[in-house]
């Protein structure tokens, strides 16, 4: 256990309980970012608990180097982030739109009351 | 409520379990080797990088799919939509200026990262999202109708189609000749010089220049509903 990996478990679960607990739309999504840079630290720090060099150089030990591929996990990670962002920050912005408010209950309670009416 | 808190605590204790159980003990000589034996192979010194464009080219092929549909599905949703007015704030004059002087380097730093990917750390992805961000900086502090001044609409966006049609083809085509991964198409090279790598350079810059594209679709579409940033 480096500390980048007990810091990224830290901030994973930090990040879980604010994505649980704030109502708001947009602090939601800033916790999944979170989430995803603590996968990012942990899959970056991971392969390197034993002391071991990055993977990148030409005149670097093969038994010194850390392996490439959970770094190379890293990539799918941050594309699928960016895309997840992109198009939930499409569709908060299209409900505060229709609904003047990024709290999720109140947007809740205005479908509830659109489909009673 | 309770729940809701004791639930994500539990989920991170037994991650931590698992991770103390399993994490980082798997690593072994032959892997060690077999990450080395990955520069020779593929000519490339950034070992990261020979796995994402050499090793695993399929899988980064999905991810460049992935990052179109989500550009796709932002301009779907936006297009259709009111458009805003364009009303531009003043911002001051320090803060323009400052845009100006620093779209050149974050451009240039871009093309760095995307040419020098397979020596360095950096590459295709990082690369077009740096240069993106010198057009962030130039939206922010001139508004949306300087962005789209500089950078012609229809132009980038028939780049962004362009360059995954080349890529498709360049990753696609080697299969018709038997050739598992076309980054043996060009030789290795010797490794840490710039043209080594095989193919790998090539497609750093292409998917440079897609995700540039793409970013700046996405910059567009969201400065073009909201009417500034």
């Amino acid at each position: 256990m480096t500390p980048g990996v007990v810091v990224a478990i830290l901030l994973f679960g930090l990040a879980t309980v604010a994505l649980v607990l704030r109502r708001d739309l947009v602090f939601k999504l800033l916790a999944l970012g979170m989430i995803n840079g603590s996968t990012v630290l942990l899959l970056v720090s991971l392969p390197r608990a034993h002391g071991t060099t990055a993977p990148i150089g030409v005149g670097v030990l093969p038994t010194t180097a850390a392996d490439p591929f959970p770094q190379a996990y890293v990539l799918a990670a941050i594309v699928i982030n960016f895309a997840l962002l992109a198009l939930a920050l499409v569709f908060v912005m299209l409900l505060v739109e229709r609904y003047h408010t990024t709290d999720a209950r109140r947007i809740e309670r205005l479908v509830r009351e659109e489909e009673e009416r | 409520m309770w729940k809701v808190i004791v639930a994500p605590l539990a989920a991170a204790a037994f991650c931590a379990v698992v991770l103390l159980r399993f994490g980082g003990g798997g690593e072994t000589a032959a892997e060690a080797v077999r990450a080395i034996a990955l520069t020779e192979a593929t000519g490339a010194a950034n070992r990261v990088a020979a796995v994402v464009l050499d090793v695993r080219l399929y899988d980064t092929l999905f991810e460049l799919f992935a990052f179109a549909m989500a550009v796709l599905g932002v301009r779907l949703f936006l297009r259709t939509s009111r458009v805003a007015s364009a009303e531009t704030i003043a911002e001051s004059h320090v803060v323009r200026r400052a845009a100006q002087v620093l779209l050149p380097p974050a451009l240039l730093l871009g093309i760095y990262l995307a040419i020098f990917g397979h020596l360095s750390p950096g590459g295709g992805f990082s690369g077009g999202a740096v240069a993106a961000t010198g057009l962030l900086l130039v939206t922010v502090a001139l508004g949306a109708d300087a962005l789209a001044r500089r950078f012609r609409d229809c132009w980038l966006e028939r780049l962004e189609g362009l360059v995954l049609v080349v890529i498709l083809v360049l990753v696609l085509l080697p299969i018709t000749w038997a050739a598992p991964v076309a980054s043996n198409a060009l030789p290795p090279g010797r490794p840490g010089r710039l043209p080594s790598g095989g193919l790998i350079p090539i497609y750093s810059l292409l998917i440079s220049l897609k995700v540039f594209a793409g970013a700046w679709a996405v910059i567009h579409y969201f400065v073009r509903h909201r009417g500034e940033v």
